[in-house]
């Protein structure tokens, strides 16, 4: 059945699909219409979820933890300034292993105050143990949210989908929406290791003292490594049964670019314009998008960018004192690669707190770094007005 | 990093035995408690009755059950049902929601529903002591009735020719039909009560007489002289007192004012609107009835509901209005009223009128009726005066009365008499006071002194006192009783749904002219249909009493509240932490923190 549907919503039908037992949300622009569809989905009975009302960000991930420490499966939406207020519990759904989804539309942090696009705020979470997955379109937005509760559940990990403000989670456009009966074979119903239970009590989360701490943090980074493999066993499922994938990292006409954009959510697709319009002149420019960004698919993109000479990373947010963030990781993964095969990269900052960017801007970015030697710096500023 | 081998510790943090060994109850300063506490209604009744108990029962489906608790402190609740100014309902706390518990009128079901039933058996008679009650007013029926209930012998001496006093002669048939009061004192009767009609004590029997032959005598003769104005012209054919004339009607006679009769009502207070309604029933066409009253609607004392009514049947109100002449002219009378407004507030706490300066308002009427007050007239009893009128009664209701030669003959009192507030209400648990005091003194003659003190059997810090207390007997499980009053920051209102009070159905709204109305003093208040009162005492809160909503035990963190078979809660003190989530989730305040005491 397909359904023109704006992004939020995307999120709300997978949701629904997924047959969550427990939403705990508080409302921020531009998430609020992700939980309010749930809410009326939660009051019509069309869904048959607990639907928790909370007085901050910090609670309603709170409740996530415990509805997914009692064997529920969980979901949370956010947005900016309260998944900065969410931290502390990020670290907690995480470390306690709870396969919690949330979607989190990219928000600048204020101040200055700016409800728009920006993806400042949920790299800003990357320390916490989150799987963060960058959608580019609405079709994707849900699809990668049914994904995220198989993946979640498998690796025992929390999954972040990552929306662009407004550009995706305020524009409609025209979403298949699956079949629930196919939805329910692709997911099962969650069964975790250990849930609580007042008959057999056993205490969650306590402490752990330096003797065995380590070991749980290596099982941690063990479920990250097993991450990327996973998540292709589950696109590939997906795809047997919805005919969709999209890979953790997507290579679009690299074969024999001199130049490759690497970006990641709504950018992308103003960014295949270009490459297509710039082969279309002879120019060989190609695109990696980066959907899967922690654990950070390192091996991929090395593999997506041998060859190329130069890399232009295309930025929409901010590590002050640093740069782009997608630039500075990108940057750590290519440095295993022998010196002969690295390709040079340029990182531009761009778009930040919603500023536009248009197929100009890219061609612009192309020209500029075709123009460039070895980049002077690490953070290339795009359209900073005098 | 170990690939081939992983650690053998738990991928999270989780112990692999059961954590009860930890006692983290240890770490607290403060534990709850279950209490019955006191729900704000009980403490507002004048009378005392357990109204959230009743309430409780009536949710529970055990009606006979809620009767027969609410008639353990009420002898005639379908009489207050009808007539009391319901001050319970003033401190409802779920007038915080949606409006209070319609109390007056889940009453007036119930003891309606006693009314329909069979008549009480004799009380038993327990002890040799009898009780002479001098008057048949509330106060007196309601001392009458607790002391046969008690065990005593109890004979009521009544001027009149038929019990009832002021119930009977003041309250119009309107607003408490009479059969309604004839069953209630069939009731009272029917325990064992002994009702001598037509004998004033002081003349026949003569004092002397009374207490030579009773152990005890409670005196409740009310206050039955109509306040005079002191104005020039009271004494003109036409000006009345309202009290005479609501007597003369209610006992029967019933003229007719004819049409165009223009009467004028002076006072404020209850016997004010009764004297207006029941004019304007007797009225012609053209018939006007206007209440004069020296301060504003606001400070009237009359219950604001009867003010309603009497507004609604087309009473006319003036007011900052005070008589100061009045004169007989071209066959009628003229009312010279100076023009008052509001001053500083006197010791009633109202404003005080005074005098504007303005012109007077010459008002023309064909019948003044005078309702500013009444009076204690003692006539024929030997009783001290005190300078206010009235006797002086203690705490237990006993006068500091000699007894004319026998020993041992104690004088109570109780009601208007006393100087109690003038409520059909308070009267009740005047008698009721003055019962308890009797039952004491007796008891202590023969050597059973009972410990308790009057402010031990207060409900709440300002109530009434409880017979059911004195007597020792409750029979609603009490979870460690507390005699503190709920207040609206103690109930958790989040919990309860909104569901709108009740209203009491009334028969007339306005008519113009109510000669030859046959139904004129049929009931106007109809109050509410028995279902209808049974939706409405759930909508009580259950004020600081558990009823087991099992809330606690949802939001307590540490599993530490459980419920044994028999539905009750136990907290396990070795493991709660001392949060306080069960006393502030409670919706009712029915759980209380307390301070750990250091062993």
């Amino acid at each position: 059945m397909k359904k023109v549907i704006v992004g939020n919503h995307a999120v709300s039908w997978a949701v629904k699909l997924a047959r969550t037992e427990v939403i705990s949300a508080y409302p921020i622009t531009p998430q609020t219409q992700v939980v309010e569809e749930l809410s009326e989905m939660c009051a019509s009975g069309a869904l048959a979820a607990r639907f928790i009302k909370v007085e901050s960000e910090h609670s309603a991930m709170a409740a996530c933890v415990g509805a997914s420490a009692a064997g529920a499966r969980a979901f949370t939406a956010t947005s900016s300034q309260g998944l900065a207020l969410m931290h502390e519990m990020l670290h907690w759904a995480a470390s306690a292993r709870h396969p919690i989804v949330m979607a989190n539309v990219n928000r600048a942090l204020g101040p200055g105050w700016n409800i728009w696009a920006d993806q400042s705020d949920s790299l800003s979470q990357r320390d916490t143990g989150w799987i963060q997955l960058y959608c580019e379109t609405n079709q994707e937005v849900l699809d990668s949210t049914l994904m995220a509760f198989r993946l979640a559940e498998l690796v025992e990990l929390p999954v972040m989908i990552v929306l662009d403000a407004f550009y995706l989670s305020h524009t409609s456009e025209p979403v298949d929406i699956p079949d629930p009966v196919l939805v329910d074979r692709f997911l099962p119903k969650r069964e975790p290791r250990f849930r609580l239970d007042v008959k057999d009590p056993h205490a969650f989360g306590a402490l752990v003292r330096p003797d065995d701490f380590l070991e749980m943090r290596w099982h941690l980074q063990d479920a990250m490594r097993r991450v990327q493999p996973t998540l292709e066993r589950v696109e590939d499922e997906f795809a047997a049964l919805f005919g969709r994938r999209y890979g953790a990292v997507e290579s679009y006409r690299t074969t024999d670019a001199r130049l490759i954009l690497v970006t990641s959510g709504t950018i992308t697709s103003t960014a295949r314009e270009v490459v297509d319009a710039a082969w279309d002149r002879g120019e060989a420019i190609g695109l990696v998008k980066v959907k899967l960004f922690r654990p950070f698919p390192a091996a991929a993109l090395r593999d997506a960018l041998c060859g190329a000479e130069r890399v232009a990373v295309l930025d929409r947010n901010l590590s002050p004192g640093v740069g782009g963030i997608f630039a500075q990781e990108l940057r750590a993964a290519l440095y295993d690669m022998p010196p002969e095969d690295r390709p040079m990269v340029y990182g531009y900052v761009l778009g930040l707190g919603g500023r536009d960017v248009t197929p100009q801007t890219l061609e612009d970015i192309i020209d500029r770094t075709d123009d460039m030697g070895v980049p002077d710096r690490a953070d290339l500023w795009v359209g900073v007005k005098a | 990093m170990p690939d081939s081998r992983p650690p053998r510790t738990p991928h999270v943090s989780v112990s692999d035995r059961t954590t009860e060994g930890n006692r983290t109850g240890s770490w607290k300063y403060l534990h709850p408690e279950y209490h019955d506490r006191v729900a704000p209604c009980r403490e507002r009744c004048p009378v005392g009755v357990d109204i959230e108990g009743y309430l409780s029962l009536l949710r529970a489906g055990r009606i006979d059950d809620a009767c027969d608790l609410l008639l353990r402190e009420n002898p005639i609740p379908a009489v207050t049902g009808r007539v009391c100014d319901h001050r319970c309902e003033g401190g409802c706390n779920r007038a915080q929601l949606d409006g209070a518990v319609a109390i007056h009128a889940i009453e007036r079901a119930l003891g309606d529903r006693v009314l329909d039933g069979p008549l009480p058996p004799p009380a038993e008679r327990r002890h040799a002591e009898s009780v002479a009650i001098v008057g048949s007013g509330p106060a007196g029926l309601a001392c009458a009735y607790h002391l046969v209930r008690l065990g005593y012998g109890v004979t009521v001496f009544e001027r009149d020719e038929r019990p009832g006093g002021m119930l009977r002669q003041g309250i119009p048939a309107y607003r408490l039909p009479r059969p309604v009061l004839d069953r209630e004192i069939e009731r009272i009767e029917a325990l064992g009560v002994v009702f001598h009609c037509n004998a004033e004590v002081g003349r026949a029997p003569s004092w002397p007489a009374l207490v030579g032959a009773f152990d005890a005598v409670f005196v409740g003769i009310g206050a039955q002289r109509g306040r005079r104005l002191g104005v020039p012209g009271e004494a003109l054919p036409g000006v009345r007192q309202g009290l005479e004339f609501l007597r003369a009607v209610n006992e029967g006679g019933h003229p007719d004012l004819g049409d165009d009769h223009r009467v004028l009502v002076v006072g404020g207070g209850n016997t004010a609107m009764d004297c207006a309604r029941t004019a304007l029933r007797l009225g012609g066409r053209g018939t006007t009835v206007t209440v004069v009253y020296r301060r504003t609607r606001e400070e009237m004392p009359a219950i604001a509901d009867e003010v309603a009514d009497a507004e609604r049947e087309g009473v006319r109100f003036c007011f900052l209005a005070a008589p100061e002449e009045i004169v007989a002219t071209h066959g009628h009378l003229v009312v010279a009223c100076g023009r008052m407004e509001l001053g500083q507030k006197d010791a009633s706490g109202r404003r005080r009128p005074i005098p504007s300066g303005e012109e007077p308002l010459l008002l023309e009427a064909d019948t003044v009726l005078l309702a500013i007050g009444e009076e204690v007239s003692l006539d024929g009893l030997p009783l001290t005066p005190r300078t206010e009128g009235g006797i002086h009664a203690n705490a237990w209701g006993a006068t500091a009365e000699t007894t004319d030669g026998r020993v041992g003959v104690a004088v109570f009192g109780g009601g208007d008499v006393t100087g109690d507030e003038r409520t059909v209400a308070h009267a009740l648990a005047a008698g009721k006071r003055a019962a308890i005091g009797i039952d004491r003194q007796f008891r202590a003659r023969q050597g059973v002194m009972p410990p308790l003190e009057p402010e031990a059997l207060r409900i709440g810090e300002q109530g009434a006192p409880s017979m059911t207390r004195w007597r020792g007997d409750d029979p609603i499980r009490r979870v460690a009783p507390l005699n503190e009053v709920v207040r609206p920051r103690d109930i958790n209102l989040a919990d309860f749904a909104r569901a709108p009070r009740h209203r009491d159905r009334h028969a007339v709204s306005r008519r113009r002219s109510w000669s030859h109305a046959p139904d004129g003093f049929a009931e106007v208040n109809l109050g509410l249909a028995a279902e209808e009162a049974l939706a409405e005492a759930a909508r009580c809160f259950e004020c600081g009493v558990c009823n087991e909503c099992a809330l606690c035990m949802l939001y307590c963190a540490d599993v530490a509240i459980s419920r044994d078979p028999a539905g009750r809660f136990a907290i396990d003190l070795d493991h709660c932490k001392g949060c306080g989530v069960c006393a502030a989730e409670c919706p009712r305040g029915a759980i209380m923190m307390s301070l750990e005491v250091p062993s």
